[in-house]
């Protein structure tokens, strides 16, 4: 996929806000609170890497946020259920596996509804959110479940040779999947699918396959998410990561990412998240109140996709001209 | 009696004529058909008389009265109405809804910002007695057929009581029988004094509907005739000039194996029953007037729409048309009817787009390869002679012809056995068509089996070295490619009088 202008200045623009910030901020420009930045936008950051196919796809996906709750739940009930029967960490450990392996399921029901019944992703993942929440709900019964052994806390806790390891994973798979999307057979087909799922169909493309695969793969990372957060607060807690899933898709967004499907790429969707995270860390190191970070961030999102409405018109308009 | 004369109108574009010095006389209570190919001038004209364009030079006289039209809306006010083959209807919304859209009536007093629905139903049923038709106003238009949604947008159009009433190709997606109510509508409009101009390409029906038939043929007037009088062959001499000149493009004859065979394939009510066989290096060609099966057809053998009945063989496989992955696997491939909706995905590049049918093939351990992807993509450029500064631009920058290049260097890219072109030259010009006529010469001589669909009967007997007819759903007859006459084809297609 060619590098989209959009990237390059949301790029320049971010380079531009860490050097304002570096000199207005103090504080900001060290190790120890750029790790620290990188820390925050893991989770949600891993979760905008799927929601970047999904959306690519011509699809959405609603339910991530309550899917971290879930997954946190879910792992938390889990642990507490297998303590009984086994040692701490085969328990912890089996509990991980079945919580990862339970986690695509949410999105490949999505991608089924879809492409079998026609019920769009909006409408399935909007129950969803409620849904998952509900059963996260029903597994703790409403208080924070607390199974965990200390050393579980390092998950998303600790730190790797210095650097957190939400944020080794966050990295990690953003390298996988901008393999996946710009080098693989499969990526190609995502782009397709979103851009016209009718060619794409036309050309032998297997389009209910692929957008099940991307919504499942989405699910999937929630629950990878969803265990780090349980991680860090050591604890399953229903309540947790309310309202991510607009977070995610507004990062996505920032990141050029067409909501018509069709257009967007991984990096952008890299540098959207890291925007998010840069603003509301600069903003609190000057100490602006949490409010106003709020309006900020919404004045982001509108510019953000202003810029790029404009970028293309100013395109279309070269192209005829 | 309303006249409409044109003197000498002519509508010039930055390096094309559209309409030349067209000058014609109609007058109301009659329908007048307006043939010609794609591309002859008659949209121009369309545009001209509903407003949405002016002439370059001439008059247009209304009664006697010379007219120019700032926009549409003066067309309006003028008596002119016009219905296009796309519906401009809301699917959701009431037939007496649509008929008063952006005008309901209003109730009295105090309520006047409320809609008064019973007076719009009144009104909708008094327009509809009128016209002979029986619809109830309440019914949600989604739920009417597409034939008497064509109904009901030309009951819309007549709501405002034009005295000239424009149809360009009003009946293009319907089967004959569902026509025959729209045909039915119009005498009744033209019994009524409405001047109708009635712009087809279903020339099947025209004697026994129109009253006067006039042909553009490349932007100038090429005959205008009481429809009575008028023969398959003369038609075709008006369309097409008299000196039709047919260089056939196959140097090759086909072979004797068989590639694709179609064994009683049905998918009613479009088409049931077809079979047909198609030789290596063939290049076979299915002409039929529009509503009669082809384009279903051709979708159902490469798996498109699953056929409810037969089968396919390609190189003595079997296959049932499931999927289109599954025909591809066969070795078959078509590149669709519309090339927007179908057969691009119009945001990626020419270099993605030519691609998408053999990405399988571009793999190296599981990754892309660039160096394959340049390959296949350099092939497909100059095989099918794609004109296109860089390949990474949009391919919707491209033009109609080259973005038709690009869906056949897709679907050639995949080595097919079996090549479906449906309308494979619409709204493509010359050195366009010549291209693609040449490509698909050369392919077949490589022994691709081939089988075109055009509305284009002479561009069949261009290319095709054996031309089946359908009517109907059916195949009906096969001719020669080489010994065959136009108007012997024409004949053919249409229905036996």
């Amino acid at each position: 996929m060619k590098l989209s202008s959009h990237t390059i200045v949301l790029e320049a623009v971010l380079a531009v806000l860490c050097v304002i910030l570096a000199l207005a901020a103090p504080g900001f420009f060290t190790a120890e609170n750029l790790l620290n930045v990188l820390r925050n936008i893991s989770m949600q950051g891993i979760i905008a890497l799927g929601m970047t196919m999904v959306i690519i796809a011509g699809e959405i996906d609603l339910s991530v946020g309550s899917a971290v709750a879930f997954a946190g739940c879910w792992m938390a009930w889990l642990t507490g259920h297998l303590d009984a029967v086994l040692s701490p960490v085969p328990a912890v450990l089996l509990a991980m596996i079945v919580t990862i392996g339970t986690g695509f399921v949410p999105g490949w029901i999505t991608g089924i509804l879809r492409t079998r019944y026609g019920v769009p992703s909006f409408i399935t993942t909007l129950a969803l959110l409620t849904g998952l929440a509900g059963i996260a709900e029903l597994l703790t019964d409403g208080f924070p479940l607390t199974p965990f052994p200390e050393w579980y806390g390092s998950l998303g806790g600790g730190y790797l040779a210095g650097i957190p390891v939400p944020a080794i994973m966050f990295v990690a798979t953003f390298a996988v999947i901008l393999v996946l999307m710009d080098h693989t057979v499969f990526g190609r087909s995502v782009y397709a699918v979103g851009g016209n799922a009718e060619a794409a169909r036309l050309s032998g493309i297997p389009v209910a396959r692929i957008k099940t695969a991307v919504l499942a793969l989405t699910s999937a990372l929630a629950a990878v998410a969803g265990i780090l957060q349980s991680s860090e607060i050591m604890s399953g807690t229903a309540t947790t990561a309310k309202g991510w899933e607009l977070d995610i898709i507004a990062a996505v967004i920032i990141g050029g990412t067409s909501l018509t499907g069709g257009a967007g790429t991984v990096r952008g969707t890299m540098v959207g998240i890291v925007f998010l995270g840069v603003i509301i860390n600069g903003m609190t190191l000057l100490n602006v109140n949490e409010y106003w970070q709020h309006v900020v961030r919404g004045g982001l999102i509108l510019t953000a996709v202003l810029l790029n409405r404009m970028q293309k018109h100013a395109h279309a308009n070269g192209a005829t001209a | 009696m309303t006249t409409l004369e044109l003197r000498q109108v002519a509508r010039t574009y930055p390096g094309t004529v559209a309409l030349k010095d067209f000058s014609v006389s109609w007058t109301g209570g009659n329908i007048h058909a307006l043939i010609g190919r794609n591309g002859a001038g008659k949209s121009t004209l369309v545009r001209i008389l509903t407003g949405a364009i002016p002439p370059t030079s001439g008059t247009v006289l209304l009664n006697g009265t010379e007219i120019r039209f700032r926009s549409p809306a003066d067309a309006g006010r003028a008596g002119i109405a016009a219905v296009y083959q796309e519906l401009s209807l809301l699917p959701d919304l009431s037939i007496a809804e649509n008929i008063h859209l952006g005008r309901l009536p209003r109730r009295q007093g105090a309520l006047s910002h409320f809609v008064d629905w019973n007076e719009a139903s009144r009104r909708t049923e008094e327009l509809f007695a009128r016209l002979h038709l029986s619809l109830n106003p309440s019914t949600k238009v989604g739920t009417l057929p597409v034939a008497q949604q064509q109904l009901v947008e030309i009951a819309k159009a007549m709501s405002a009581e034009p005295d000239i009433l424009l149809l360009d190709e009003p009946t293009s997606a319907l089967s004959f029988a569902e026509a025959e109510a729209v045909f039915a509508l119009l005498r009744t409009l033209a019994a009524r004094g409405v001047l109708i101009l009635y712009i087809t390409h279903r020339l099947g029906e025209l004697r026994q509907l129109a009253g006067t038939i006039t042909a553009l043929r490349d932007g100038v007037c090429g005959g205008s005739f009481p429809a009575a009088d008028v023969t398959p062959a003369q038609m075709v001499s008006m369309m097409f000039g008299e000196d039709v000149k047919l260089t056939r493009m196959l140097g090759h004859e086909p072979g004797t194996r068989t590639v694709l065979q179609v064994r009683g394939l049905s998918r009613p009510p479009a088409f049931e029953n077809v079979s047909f066989e198609v030789h290596e290096g063939e290049v076979l060609g299915i002409a039929g007037l529009l509503g009669s099966g082809r384009t279903e057809l051709l979708r159902a053998i490469a798996g498109a729409d699953v056929p409810q009945r037969g089968d396919v063989t390609v190189n003595g496989a079997v296959c049932h048309p499931a999927d289109p992955s599954v025909m591809k696997r066969a070795g078959v491939a078509m590149a669709p009817e519309s090339r927007k909706e179908h057969g691009l995905v119009t945001g990626l590049s020419v270099r993605a787009n030519l691609c998408l049918a053999d990405l399988a093939r571009l793999t190296e351990r599981g990754l892309v390869s660039p160096g394959r992807e340049d390959a296949m993509v350099a092939t497909a450029i100059r095989e099918c002679g794609i004109g296109v500064p860089d390949q990474h631009m949009p391919v919707s920058a491209l033009s109609g012809g080259n973005q038709q290049k690009v869906v056949l260097g897709k679907w050639l890219a995949t080595g097919p056995h079996v090549l479906l072109l449906d309308e494979p030259t619409r709204g493509i010009d010359l050195a366009a068509r010549a291209q693609i006529a040449q490509t698909i010469g050369t392919l077949s001589a490589r022994g691709l089996a081939t089988v075109v669909v055009s509305s284009e009967l002479e561009e069949l007997l261009l290319l095709c070295h054996r031309i089946l007819v359908m009517r109907r759903g059916r195949i009906v007859g096969a001719l020669d490619g080489a010994t065959t006459t136009l108007e012997e084809l024409l004949a053919q297609c249409m229905e036996p009088t």
